[in-house]
């Protein structure tokens, strides 16, 4: 994503090729070196929290309640976290290093086997509800602005709140009651399935879990793009626009739109990480087998190389949403350009 | 210049706005009658709140929905007040155009400013794209604007201030309007630059026939290109007529008290220079800059705020300093106060050398209390949330060794206070908000005298201010200053304000100090050029006078490139 946005973001620029892309490819290592250090800080800290957590090490989580204390530390002993904390990370960073998350405890398979094979469900899911989000809460944002403190407003605001402030799993639960038991039209399970194709083959089955994902995103970016769009109504350069004698909706189109886009799109990056946290509660509920499910089990059965793998692609998602913010961010705003050099 | 016979392009008569408000109804404008002709440029004075702005967007049609309208406004003969929106848009940007008071914020700061003009043709014109961008590549270059074409496809962002005017200018141009209001078009804008902005409209009234309603406050800049003046007061319209009578020989009493309000920089030879305040010489000066230098980055380009400075301000003494925006001024007066730490040099207050280190934060933490500080903006440089009483209280409780000690005896100096700068001592416990600007303003001189300070930094102190309501604060501070003897730094942009308070002035550029010396000689008969310069640019509210400056100005710059 980032490498279709780099040309557009450079082009943009408008001031001869070369040496607009020069600058760019110099940002972008920049960000890229600092993102990779954010993810070496990420991983020490989930590292020091899992340790915290269980100072003996997870053999008495992997190995259940009837293990005893020889099998515990011989399984321990095993997987290295009898060593010293600082020699476990090192080794840990070696791992990872080499292109080797471990093995699941629970699953015995490799653990990038097990996150190319539930990722991409979950980036299915979460692209999906995002889509969905954007498309309902940036026109309905504008529109309530438009229409500021009239019945439609204050109606939509109302709902807002409800929304806004009712859990995603109680949530969900009514959607179920809802589409499910009162009115049979969708399945209240997702498609269970091995791939992305399988998952697509029953659409039906996705949209409940996509709408429990999307409308608390619905209720506080609406928000925004409404508190956005009535402080842009009232700048200076409307007046200006109405002056020339264009009509208050194009004026609202073709001026106050793309203005009050800007800060919605810089939250957008910072969105994707908050995103994962709400999948984990979709996906148990609706039984989907995606990244959340998977982190949500082993963080039960103390599955700490599929935690650990979970937390790093979480980081990375992280860096990357917010450099793509950022770049979207540039191509909107020509004075955040400046700050990118 | 047009006969009086000419048709009126532009009449209002009995125009009455009034303003919903949650206290009832307000009257904005209350029975208004005007003419404007083609290529007159009518010059719409008075104080804030006396309707000027709002005369202009009524005849705009851009008014807010809490305003009801009445009366007649006519343009070219046909009436548009009770038109639809649809048909107040063909002739928004068609017939009348506007340009706005700031510049910063009248374009948006997203689209580039070849396609802001453009729209304002297509808005009005059946012409293919290209077409439209050529012409508004052409009006840039007809405002002045170097580049035009790479300007066009250029964001407001990347031009200064007097560029986006010339850019607003020209939206306004785009469709050839028979008529553009100007709501306060200079007042952003630096002096020199103000001189430029002003050309353009004259020119442009003189050459297309365009006619100009020149919303101002301003007396210096309808002196320079008013045809004939509108004065308003609350509301009501008490005087017209022509520039040269209004300004001279105004009939209202209004007026008057209006003119006599205003600063005026006397004209060499006309003025007796007064005797310069003796500066006790061998006295520790109030304020010793000297070889000061700061300098910070900015997107990787370096700015020199203070570049190798020295001033010295000795007790008693009054030292103004003038400039336009950016050339440090208020840099200085906040070094001064010790606020900033300069790079390289020495900052001196009252003997005491201002570091802004932490260890030598005791001494001048005391120096600091022996200070007082003025700023531009009453409305934000007094905390909203507590009283007028507890504002004043405040530097007592901070420096209590200075102020007296028991609760009833610093109570009764706030009162004594208030009335020092004549508020009476029940606005003690008023908010900031329920006071005018000018009553705040007031509250901080008074705040800043509150422990009868050796010196003051008085850093833009009227500038938001209404020119009656400056008198009054300049007035009062002259009487404080003569009472509690206090030196004093005062920045201003105000060169007529800056002479009537000063002993001795300063003239900065890029943080430079280009000329130092007693007013009556930097800002009658400056050696300097750019102080001539600067001093050229001010438009005095004489007309007479005013032109013949213009005239000067004029051959001046035209000469030299010839």
């Amino acid at each position: 994503m980032s490498t279709t946005a780099a040309p557009a973001a450079a082009s943009r620029q408008g001031r001869g090729g070369a040496a607009a892309s020069a600058w760019f490819w110099r940002y972008l290592a920049k960000r890229v070196a600092q993102g990779i250090a954010v993810i070496l800080i990420v991983t020490l800290i989930v590292f020091a929290l899992m340790h915290l957590a269980l100072p003996d090490g997870p053999g008495s989580g992997v190995l259940g309640m009837q293990a005893t204390d020889v099998q515990i530390a011989a399984f321990n002993h095993e997987h290295g976290f009898d060593l010293p904390v600082w020699q476990q990370y090192v080794n840990f960073l070696g791992q990872i290093a080499t292109g080797d998350f471990g093995t699941s405890f629970e699953a015995k398979r490799p653990v990038l086997d097990l996150l190319a094979q539930r990722l991409p469900k979950t980036l299915l899911l979460a692209v999906l509800a995002m889509a969905v989000a954007l498309l309902v809460s940036i026109p309905l944002g504008v529109a309530q602005a438009v229409r500021r403190n009239k019945p439609f407003d204050t109606v939509m605001t109302a709902i807002n709140f409800v929304l806004y402030s009712t859990p995603s799993f109680f949530l969900g639960l009514i959607l179920v009651i809802v589409f499910t038991q009162w009115m049979h039209l969708l399945p209240a399970t997702a498609p269970q399935g091995q791939t992305v194709a399988a998952v697509l083959a029953k659409p039906q089955g996705l949209v409940l879990p996509v709408l429990t994902g999307a409308i608390p995103i619905i209720a506080t970016f609406s928000r925004y793009m409404r508190s956005s769009t009535l402080e842009n109504l009232g700048e200076d350069y409307v007046r200006t626009a109405r002056s020339k004698g264009t009509p208050v909706n194009r004026v609202v189109v073709k001026h106050v739109f793309r203005n009050s886009l800007t800060p919605i799109i810089a939250m957008l990056g910072y969105y994707l990480p908050v995103m994962f946290g709400g999948m984990i509660v979709v996906e148990s509920l609706f039984n989907y087998p995606g990244m959340g499910l998977l982190f949500w089990t082993s963080a039960q059965k103390s599955d700490y190389p599929v935690l650990m793998g979970c937390m790093l692609i979480i980081a990375i998602a992280t860096v990357i949403g917010s450099l793509v913010a950022d770049l979207i961010q540039a191509a909107l705003d020509p004075r955040t350009r400046g700050a990118l050099k | 210049m047009s006969t009086p016979t000419t048709p009126a392009l532009l009449t209002l008569d009995d125009l009455q706005v009034t303003f919903r408000t949650d206290g009832g109804p307000v009257r904005a404008v209350k029975g208004m009658s005007l003419d404007l002709r083609a290529g007159e440029v009518l010059a719409l004075v008075g104080e804030s709140g006396s309707g000027k702005s709002v005369t202009s967007l009524a005849i705009m049609g851009l008014l807010p929905a809490t305003a009801t309208l009445e009366g007649s406004i006519s343009l070219g003969g046909e009436e548009i007040v009770g038109r639809s929106e649809r048909e107040m848009n063909s002739i928004r940007g068609a017939k009348v155009g506007m340009i706005f008071q700031e510049p910063m914020t009248a374009l948006n700061p997203t689209m580039r400013i070849g396609d802001q003009i453009a729209e304002a043709i297509l808005n009005h014109e059946e012409l293919p794209k290209a077409e439209a961008h050529e012409r508004a590549v052409a009006l840039l270059r007809r405002v002045g604007i170097p580049e035009p074409e790479a300007k066009a496809k250029g964001f407001p962002h990347e031009m200064s201030g007097g560029q986006r005017q010339r850019v607003v200018i020209a939206i306004a141009l785009a469709c050839k309007p028979e008529l553009i209001i100007a709501d306060e078009p200079t007042t952003a804008l630096d002096v020199t630059v103000q001189a430029e902005i002003l050309d353009l409209i004259r020119s442009l009234a003189e050459e297309s026939g365009t006619a100009f309603l020149l919303v101002t406050h301003n007396m210096g800049v309808v002196a320079d290109v008013a045809h004939r003046v509108a004065v308003m007061f609350r509301g009501d319209l008490v005087e017209v007529g022509t520039t040269e009578q209004v300004l001279t020989q105004p009939a209202h009493d209004y007026t008057r008290r209006l003119l006599a309000a205003v600063p005026r920089l006397p004209v060499a030879g006309e003025h007796t220079p007064s005797g310069i305040a003796e500066g006790s010489a061998g006295a520790t000066p109030a304020l010793s800059v000297s070889g000061a230098k700061l300098s910070y980055r900015v997107k990787g380009a370096t700015i020199h705020a203070l570049d190798d400075v020295s001033l010295t301000v000795a007790p008693g003494e009054i030292v103004g300093l003038v400039g336009e925006s950016g050339s440090g001024k208020s840099t200085l007066g906040r070094a001064a106060l010790g606020l900033i730490p300069v790079d390289e040099g020495r900052v001196q207050v009252l003997g005491t050398q201002m570091t802004g280190r932490w260890r030598n934060e005791r001494a001048e933490r005391k120096v600091r209390s022996r200070v007082g500080v003025i700023f531009q903006d009453p409305g934000s440089s007094i905390d909203p949330r507590i009283t007028v009483g507890q504002a004043i209280l405040e530097p007592m409780q901070v420096q209590p060794q200075l102020a007296p000690k028991s609760r009833a005896d610093r109570v009764a100096r706030v009162r004594e206070l208030l009335e020092a700068v004549e508020l009476p001592g029940e606005y003690a416990d008023r908010y900031p908000h329920e006071l005018s600007g000018g009553q705040r303003q007031r509250v901080g001189l008074a705040r800043a005298v509150a422990l009868e300070p050796e010196l003051l930094v008085a850093d833009e102190p009227t500038s938001a201010l209404d020119v009656s309501v400056q008198a009054t604060v300049l007035r009062l501070l002259g009487e404080l200053q003569e009472r509690i003897g206090f030196a004093c730094l005062f920045i201003s942009h105000d060169l007529a304000v800056v002479h009537q308070m000063s002993d001795r002035v300063a003239v900065m550029r890029r943080g430079k100090i280009v000329e130092l010396g007693p007013v009556d000689q930097v800002l009658i008969s400056p050696q300097e050029e750019y102080s001539q310069r600067l001093l050229a640019a001010v438009p005095v509210p004489d007309p007479a006078v005013q032109a013949l400056r213009r005239a000067a100005r004029w051959e001046g710059k035209h000469g030299d490139a010839a």
